[in-house]
């Protein structure tokens, strides 16, 4: 009977014994790497490609390399619907084992920034978020690189003016924007450099449940006749706006989109209609990268991706997501490498992504030549400003269709600094690294 | 003062400068009311007969529309597609009568709003599992809905009428018309309206609660179909059409939660009057995007009168 016991006891201490030493061992073999994502409700069209590009770039690091320097990416995703307030539980939920945030909405990013003041954790929002995050003196925790919506507005309008913002002056650019704190991000950029440059400068809000029916804003467009229309929108509102500016007959090669505006699905749905219609990207696709091989040969093949189909893989969204977690990953690396440690923590990570130097060089060995500019991050800038493309829909897919541009810096550097020094002053007292030399 | 001519003249020099234009405002304002009529009929069909307050009439919309697109993409001709969505519609309201509400006779009204909102929530999910969330192309040309346009040139100006908008507000009225005379002439009709007035008078003459029930789901699955084709005829169908659901809630308060005419008449008014507004005071004066709330202020405005709405029916309840 003692005999049985003591067995008992033994089973029931190894048994316990494994069953706590799995997840430990596990928790140190990888990074946690949460990611907040949005595959329901109604922004999912945009989000569920760029979420499958992220996930799929992580499993292929995972499966081809054994992770990063063998340390494998735990990728997880919680729910966010691109709600605020689910997105600021998803971060609370989280961030307990996170090394990094990653809010994919400008309005969690704002609700989540003081927060990671005190949490120590980095947020990662990949051209997205607050444009003066840029400003790493006051923004410690937060990235947006490569480029930033002020860098967007800037190429926007320099692609337009042909480089010369002056011969902007007497005409009418208006701004088609979400209302929401996205759309509203590229405001005070435009209205500076109108003030500037002479152009008149017209903000056309529009609603989250007028998405699907633009008609009053498109009216607007009709009376006010401006020379150019520049898009902010997300989710339904693209092919909504696409939509009416074709049945309003406003000329397509004068109607250009953010990078969020410019998804193959929402031209898709006009085809021919919508060609000559163009959108400022950070990314370029290519199909035929190594990249792309490799992503094709460990996960899409190997079925383990989320794509519906495997020619999903050749639009600009879901390229643009293996960037992002290319991104996050170059910064782990880094880390890595500065700490001489597999695990990095999520301090050990903000100076990662502080330190990011994606030279053409480190590009090509990531087999994701003309994929992306050049940047590199700094203590003082935590977006790299990288430079950008014009793609056009020519019908079926978008191409390439400038050089790349680059933003002026001259007018986006005083005015990111003013604004997140207002912003510091708002929120006071607000944490700045006086050691990072501007 | 220059506010007040602002507000009092500018606007109406503004509609007879450009009569072409304040023309299209109407068009566009009649267009969108048919749209927020259709919406709106599906909420007042299950009113009337249940006195439920259908949360889920958003997502029968999608649910619809996802079903008729993703039949045609699985090779079922989209004129076979049709009768088979509304197939699963009515399945989808047998269902519902056997899983949901069958349960709950008797319970208090909240408790049925509150499945109705379990209704919505499945229906996301199970709609996601099936479809995706990724915008799919309407088949509108596929379903011999006219892509084209139709341009007059009125006081020498321009006014652009599209033919699948034409199509919407002719469908929307012959649909509204057979609806009216189902309710008003037919047998199933007229126990609908009864079974509204009095539940249990009603069911003391013979009328079958669950065979209505199944019957006013069923044809709130069929103006959903209506809805999601014409409103993914134009921007696409995702489940950003839930959201277009919310558009109805001012014409219930205008039009009263029983009136099929409160409805049609609600959402008419409320969408000539807010594209009005917005596009004559609205931008000028406000920044724009009045839309989304100018429904609600309205409608609040004709409670303060009309605490029934225009066409609800005013109860006098004895303590």
């Amino acid at each position: 009977m003692k005999y049985r016991v003591k067995t008992a006891l033994l089973g029931a201490a190894l048994g316990l014994g494994t069953i706590l030493a799995v997840p430990l061992a596990s928790a140190q073999e990888s990074i946690y790497a949460p990611n907040l994502s949005y595959r329901t409700g109604p922004f999912a069209a945009t989000g569920i490609p760029l979420m499958n590009g992220q996930r799929d770039y992580i499993m292929m690091l995972n499966e081809r390399d054994g992770g990063v320097n063998g340390v494998k990416i735990d990728f997880d995703e919680c729910e966010t619907g691109y709600s605020t307030e689910k997105g600021v539980e998803c971060y609370e939920k989280t961030k307990s084992k996170a090394v990094v945030t990653q809010p994919w909405s400008t309005g969690i990013t704002l609700q989540v920034l003081p927060k990671t003041n005190v949490d120590k954790i980095p947020i990662l929002a990949p051209g997205y978020g607050f444009s003066p995050m840029s400003d790493g003196k006051v923004f410690q925790w937060a990235f947006n690189p490569p480029a930033s919506y002020w860098d967007g507005a800037s190429m926007m309008l320099n692609h337009i003016s042909g480089g010369d913002l002056d011969s902007l002056k007497g005409k009418k650019v208006a701004l088609l924007h979400l209302d929401h704190p996205f759309g509203k991000e590229p405001i005070p950029l435009f209205e500076t450099l109108a003030a500037k440059h002479g152009f008149e400068f017209l903000p056309i809000p529009v609603g989250l449940k007028e998405m699907q029916n633009q008609s009053s804003q498109w009216l607007q467009v009709r009376r006010e006749k401006p020379d150019y229309v520049l898009m902010w929108g997300w989710g339904a509102m693209n092919a909504g706006a696409i939509t009416e500016a074709i049945k309003t007959r406003y000329p397509m090669d004068q109607f250009i989109g953010i990078w969020w505006s410019g998804h193959d699905g929402d031209l898709q749905a006009v085809g021919e209609k919508g060609k000559g219609y163009k959108s400022i990207s950070w990314s370029v696709p290519m199909n035929d990268a190594p990249v792309m091989a490799d992503v094709k040969k460990y996960v899409v093949d190997a079925g383990k991706s989320l794509l519906d189909k495997p020619e999903d893989m050749d639009t600009v969204f879901y390229q643009r997501g293996l960037l992002i977690s290319m991104i996050l990953v170059e910064g782990i690396r880094s880390a890595q490498n500065e700490f001489d440690t597999k695990v990095v923590t999520a301090e050990q990570l903000r100076w990662g992504l502080e330190n990011l130097k994606i030279d053409d060089a480190r590009i090509a060995e990531l087999g994701m030549t003309g994929m992306i500019a050049p940047f590199s991050t700094s203590c003082a800038d935590h977006t790299g400003h990288s430079g950008a493309w014009m793609l056009e829909w020519d019908g079926t897919k978008f191409v390439t269709a400038s050089d790349m541009l680059t933003a002026d810096q001259s007018v986006i550097k005083p005015l990111e600094a003013a604004k997140a020094a207002e912003y510091a002053t708002a929120n006071a007292p607000w944490p700045v690294n006086e050691d990072c030399k501007m | 003062m220059d506010v007040l001519h602002k507000i009092l003249v500018a606007p109406f020099i503004d509609m007879v400068a450009a009569p072409d234009f304040f023309m299209q405002v109407l068009w566009e304002g009649l267009v969108s009311g048919v749209l927020y009529a259709l919406i709106a009929l599906g909420f007042v069909l299950i009113y009337k007969s249940s006195r439920i307050f259908n949360f889920a009439q958003g997502i029968m919309v999608v649910f619809a529309a996802l079903t008729l697109v993703g039949l045609h993409e699985k090779g079922v001709p989209a004129l076979l597609a049709v009768p088979l969505t509304l197939v699963v519609m009515f399945v989808l309201a047998v269902a519902i009568e056997r899983v949901v509400l069958r349960p709950l006779v008797n319970q208090p009204d909240v408790i049925l709003f509150m499945a109705t909102i379990g209704i919505t929530l499945f229906l996301i999910g199970f709609g996601e599992m099936i479809f995706g969330g990724e915008n799919k192309v309407m088949i509108t040309e596929q379903l011999m809905i006219p892509t084209g346009a139709f341009t007059f040139e009125p006081f020498g100006g321009f006014l652009l009428i599209e033919q699948k908008d034409l199509t919407a507000v002719v469908g929307a009225g012959i649909l509204v018309l057979v609806l009216l005379v189902f309710l008003n002439r037919s047998k199933m009709g007229r126990a609908i309206r009864a079974l509204g007035d009095d539940h249990q008078a009603a069911l003391s003459v013979g009328i079958s609660l669950s065979t209505i029930w199944v019957l006013v789901w069923f044809i709130a699955g069929i103006i959903a179909l209506a809805t999601g084709i014409v409103w993914g005829a134009r921007a696409g169908v995702s489940f950003a059409l839930e959201v277009i659901a919310f558009k109805a809630l001012p014409v219930l308060m205008l039009g009263g939660l029983e009136s099929v005419t409160g409805a049609i008449v609600g959402g008419l008014a409320i969408g000539v009057l807010e594209k009005l507004f917005e596009i004559y005071w609205g931008q000028p004066l406000m920044g724009g995007n009045t839309e989304t709330w100018f429904a609600f202020v309205f409608a609040l405005i004709i409670l303060l009168f009309r605490p029934q709405g225009l066409f609800g029916e005013k109860i006098i309840e004895r303590v």
